[in-house]
Formats: C-alpha cells, structure tokens, sequence
C-alpha cells in the first residue's frame, strides 16, 4: 500500500530517524560516561577494600604476632570471592594464601602491583571466566617480618561493566524499535489522511462540487484543517450556484426584452404600416433599449461595488446633505402620488463615502418605497426618509407604510433580479435592492429590510467616519 | 457650428456626421488619435467630440495637450466608461462635458449646443432675460410681466439654468447634473414633476407658455 521510498520522503518517518540518530550518538556518549564512573569508582572501592584489609592484617600482626597473622589470611583465603592473599616468610617462602605464582618484584619490595595470572579457583562460581586472570595487589612488610600480599581479581570489574553494556544495549535498542515502528506508522497515518483530501479535491476538481473531505471524530490538526478547507469549499459552491443564478437570470430578463426589441423591429420593418405606427413602433424600440441598457449598468454598477473598493475611491462625503437631497427630489413626487414624504435627518452627519453610489441607493429607496405605497383613503400614503447616528454607526432608513414584505421574502428581495411575483408586472430591473445592498457593502455596512408593521422599513447601517 | 468628431468606430462616426449635418451643423471626423490631435491643434473647432479609447493615441490624452497649448475648446468625451471615477479623470483632464455610450443623439446635440454656448459671455451675465420673464442672479428675484415670483432655491436654480440656455434644449440627465449635482439614473419621472411644479409657478395665467417640453430629448425655454 505505501511504498518504503514514499514512506522515506514522508516528514514525520525522517525526523524520526534523524531523532533515533541523535539518540544513539546520545546514548553511547552516555554510557561511556557510565562505564568510565562505574569502573573508577570500582577500582577505588578495590583500592580500598585492599587498603582496609592490608591494614586490619597489619594490626593482627602487630598485637596478636605473626602467628595469629597466618590464621587470619588463611581464613580470609578460603573465603570464595576475587579477594587474593598470600603470605610468606621473608626470604619469599609461601606460608598460605590462595594464589602461588607471583611475579618476583611483589615479594621483594613493597608498593602496589598489576599482573597476569593462572586462576587457581574458580571465581564468583561463574563458568564463563578464563584461566587468565589480572590481579591487582598490595604487598607490605609485616612487624614479624612476614611478607603480606592482598589484592582483588579484577574479573568482578570487568564482568560489571559487562552487564552495564549489555542492559544498555538491549534498552537502546528497544527504544530504536519502538521509535521506528512508532514513526512509520504516524507516517502511514499522515499519509492515508493527506490521500483522503488529495482524493477529495481530484473528485472536486473533475466536477463534482458537492463532495467533501470526511472529518473524523479525533478532532485533530487534520480535522482542523478539513473543516476549513470544506468551509472554503461550502463558499465556493454557494458562489458557483450564486453564479449559475445570476447567469439564469440574466439570460431571463436581458433576452426577455432583447426578444421583444427584436420583434418591434420586425413590426416596424413590414409593409402594411402606416408612417404613423411605424414610428411609434421604432419609438417603442428605442425605450426598449434604454431599459436594456439600465440593466446592463445597474448589473455593471453591482459587479463594481460587490468587487470592493479601490484605495482613495471613498472621500469625506455631507450625508445629511445627500439624504435631504433626494428626499427633497422626491418630495414632489410623493406629493404627486398623494404619499407624504417626510423627513427626520441629523445635521452634520459626514461618513467616508462615493458621494454618487450612496445617492443612488437612496433614489432606489426611495423609488421603491414610493412604488409599492398604495395610499387609499383609509389610510394615506407615508414615507419617512430618516438619518440618525447611533453608537459609532449612520442610519440611513426608507420606510414606507405600503403592502410590505412577507418575512420569507425579506431576505431574498436583496438578492439579484429578484423580483416577488405581485411586483412581476410593475417595471423595473428587480436590480434595485441588489444594488442598494451591494452599494452597502462596498462602503462597510450592512443593508437589510425590517417590517414596518404596516410596510418596510430599508435600513442602510453604515460605519460613521 | 464646426464640429469635429474623433471616433474610430466608423459607423457610429458616420451616423454621428449625418446626424449633426440634418441639425445644421458642420462636422469633421477624425479615425484615429494622432490625425484627430493634429486636426483640433491646426483648425477652429466650436466644439471636440472626442472618444475616449482611439487608436494611436488616447483622447484623454489630446485633450491634456489641447489645453496645455492653451486652445480651450469645449470638448465633450464619449466614452463607454462610465464609473463616477471615470468621468472625474475626464473632466480632470480638461474635458468640459462626460457623455456615456450608448446615448441618445438629442442627447449629445443638446449637450454639445450647451457647450457651445459656454464659452459666450452670457455664462457671466447677472440679469436673465426671456421674454418677459427675468432672472436677476444676484438679488435671487424673478419677475414676470412686473409680477414678482416666488421661488423655492431649487427652482430657482432650475429656472436659471433653463434661461442660461434660452432657446436650447436641455435633458433631464442634464437637469440632474447641473441643478442637483447627481449623476445618478432615476427611473421614475422626477424630473418631469418638478418640471411641471416650475411650469404652474411661472406660465400659469400668462397667454404665451415660455417652458416647453421637447418630445424625445427634454426642455426648453423660449419666448
């Protein structure tokens, strides 16, 4: 399934190895340390134990006489163990001991000494010791004139440290083992994780955008990273449909009149027209193509505003000059309609701002809310045009006492030609809100519609300057 | 009016040029940058219309050097740019006028007679007179017939831009940008209803009406 080479070129198997490398150089350098310590200080304890034992043997000599002296190292020479002793006359005659062969050098002088020699015994009942041995002993001169020799097999040692090796080794390499196992197999997790997303975004790149990378339940980088990157792919999806939306729709309502315009001209080319009906035929056409070409710019215009704002394109803007303007604009037009237009606007109000682009939002507002109020006499026509500062924001708010907007609806009117089936007939592009929202967000702010409890309330919520 | 043209869509040129011929006027066209340069710089022109993406050279461009040779010719741009950063660069480069593609023709000649008519004195002139109806542009007063009419600021200024151009037709796009300053596209017809609030103020009761609507392009007003 995963081949050694993958496995080699995965991250996590070669800091393993480059961990186990630095271990093992740690580790040796440790135990050399270890051996170093352990084998001084046994050899000082030696040196020592002989020390003590050479001294008690003196004072035996010395108080007892030389006779108490022979029972003693013969006592201490039957005892199993790496201790050697010897004792002879002073012409160099052995009189007891456990070892025979002395080099010579021991018996005629005192001082401390290292040799080779034939084990006479077998030490420490192990079956595994050489008949070679190396002896480190003392040799001393006794008050009688005895010569006195104590001294240690180092085989107990060396067999010390032999052990040290051998513990030391079996644990390093255990650790090595389990290390190396415990790489490869986060290695072979990482590896199956990372398929399962490089998988994923193959079937995501050959078309299919509702597919998802699985997320597991360990709640892990990987699952951190899942989420997110499915996050990314819900946005693009939701983009994708948003688009193939757009595209229906404007498919819908540009060919819509571009069919009708086409037609017109064919009404207006045949021969059976009067000069009279074939102008206003060719009349029709023209403010058929001015509405055509109000689409294309409010699409244009929403396409501008939703790609953001270029640095330096928003000045210090009158917003309470803005509002008064259109609402003043409109005033005879409300009027007209028997609507009262009124206004609540703060003074002052400045906010950073495309003077133009906030204006034509409010004319679309406006316009809206003057669409659909249908006065009657029970109850006449209002609208109120208001600006007011709240807490570190601008309120910019149209609202009407019209038919309304049913809550489902409320939300989906901002979207792009949307248009609720009752105003199908009215005209206009159903761009009108888009625009307004897409303006909205281009400037930092929110847009949205709340009842009015009769009609809608269009809130513009912008950051004050 | 001499007119030069410097488009190089031929066809919409060609059309442009027999259209202005059939207002009376006399119109030049230029192709491409460089021979439309060279032309506005060599000849008197009343008017430039120039487009704004020519080949060979651009016609921000021609205007920037007209000006800085000190010909002040009113020019209007066509452009098929028409963000509100994109006529501010225009205007900024010497243009007097931003017209975006598509339009409408009586839109463009009632733009281009206006801009004609800019560079007259009468731009300066503080009574406006039309008829018997005037403007004093210093004392805000209007009078017709020595009967003195009151006016809301707005109309007022939308009377004063109407008599600055006597005799000339003025759009509605052309009302908005010059009275209330706002490039912005109404889709109702709230120009026509202050039009009509202006008409009750100053022509009713009077014999002879002065503000006349202009079938297809906007208004006018004349004696």
């Amino acid at each position: 399934m995963f081949r050694l080479a993958q496995l080699w070129r995965t991250t996590t198997v070669r800091l393993t190895a480059l961990f186990m490398l630095i271990f093992v150089v740690f580790a040796i350098g440790l135990l050399a340390l270890i051996s170093w310590q352990t084998s001084t200080q046994l050899q000082q304890q030696q040196a020592d134990a002989i020390d003590r034992e050479t001294a008690q043997l003196i004072r035996i000599d010395s108080d007892a006489g030389f006779r108490a002296t022979i029972v003693a190292v013969e006592r201490l020479s039957r005892q199993p163990g790496p201790g050697l002793y010897y004792l002879a006359d002073p012409s160099g005659q052995m009189i007891v001991g456990n070892i025979d062969d002395l080099p010579p050098e021991v018996l005629a002088e005192p001082g401390t000494f290292s040799f080779n020699y034939a084990r006479p015994r077998p030490l420490l009942d192990e079956a595994d010791v050489s008949a070679l041995g190396t002896a480190v002993v003392r040799s001393s001169r006794l008050e009688s004139g005895l010569i006195l020799v104590v001294g240690r097999d180092v085989v107990e040692r060396r067999g010390f440290t032999a052990l040290i090796f051998r513990w030391f080794a079996i644990g390093v390499g255990g650790i090595l083992l389990l290390s190396m196992l415990a790489g490869v197999l986060t290695a072979v997790r990482v590896l199956r994780r990372i398929d399962t997303i490089a998988s994923t975004s193959r079937k995501i790149m050959s078309g299919d955008l509702s597919e998802r990378i699985p997320v597991t339940r360990r709640n892990d980088e990987f699952d951190g990273l899942a989420t997110s990157l499915n996050q990314m792919l819900d946005r693009i999806e939701q983009l994708m449909v948003g688009l193939k939306e757009v595209t229906d729709n404007v498919a819908h309502d540009l060919k819509t009149p571009l069919t009708r315009l086409r037609n017109q001209a064919e009404a207006a080319l045949r021969d059976d027209k009067s000069e009279a009906a074939r102008r206003a035929a060719l009349e029709e056409t023209i403010e058929e193509s001015d509405r055509l070409i109000r689409t294309f710019n409010a699409l244009l215009l929403i396409a501008r505003a939703e790609a953001g704002t270029p640095p330096g394109a928003l000045a210090d803007v009158d917003l309470s000059a803005v509002v008064g303007d259109v609402a003043e604009l409109y005033a005879p037009v409300a009027e007209d309609d028997g609507i009262t237009l009124e206004t609540r606007i703060a003074e002052g109000v400045r906010v950073n701002a495309n003077r133009e682009l906030l204006g034509q939002a409010l004319v679309n507002l406006v316009e809206n809310a003057l669409k659909y109020s249908q006065p009657t006499d029970a109850q006449p026509g209002r609208i109120e045009v208001a600006l007011q500062r709240e807490a570190g924001r601008v309120l910019i708010s149209v609202a009407d006492n019209g038919a309304g907007i049913a809550e489902v609806d409320r939300k989906r009117v901002v979207e792009r030609f949307v248009r609720l089936e009752k105003s199908r007939t009215e005209p206009g592009s159903g761009l009108g809100l888009s625009l307004v929202n897409a303006i909205t967000r281009m400037h930092g702010g929110t847009f949205r519609i709340e009842d009015n409890a009769p009609g809608v309330r269009a809130v513009i919520e912008l950051p004050a300057a | 009016m001499k007119i030069l043209l410097i488009e190089d869509d031929r066809e919409a040129a060609s059309y442009l040029i027999q259209a202005l011929d059939e207002s009376g006027h006399v119109s030049h066209h230029a192709s491409d940058g460089e021979t439309g340069y060279a032309m506005a710089s060599s000849m008197d022109y009343d008017v430039l219309i120039v487009d704004r993406m020519l080949p060979r050279r651009d016609g921000l461009s021609i205007i920037e050097s007209l000006r800085a040779e000190d010909n002040h010719t009113p020019v209007l741009i066509l452009s098929a740019l028409g963000e509100v950063d994109d006529r501010v660069t225009g205007l900024r480069a010497g243009g007097d006028d931003y017209l975006v593609k598509p339009y409408a023709f009586t839109e463009l000649l009632a733009r281009i007679e206006v801009l004609a008519r800019r560079a007259t004195p009468a731009e300066a002139a503080t009574q406006l007179q039309v008829a018997d109806l005037s403007l004093d542009r210093l004392s805000r007063k209007v009078e017709r017939e020595g009967e003195t009419i009151l006016l809301q600021p707005r109309e007022f200024r939308l009377l004063e831009y109407l008599m600055k151009n006597a005799g000339k037709v003025v759009t509605r796009t052309m009302l908005l940008e010059n009275v209330w300053d706002y490039h912005f596209d109404p889709q109702t017809n709230v120009i026509d209803v202050h039009m009509s609030r202006l008409r009750g103020k100053i022509d009713k009761g009077h014999a002879n009406p002065l503000l006349h609507t202009i079938r297809g392009a906007g208004y006018m007003i004349r004696e």
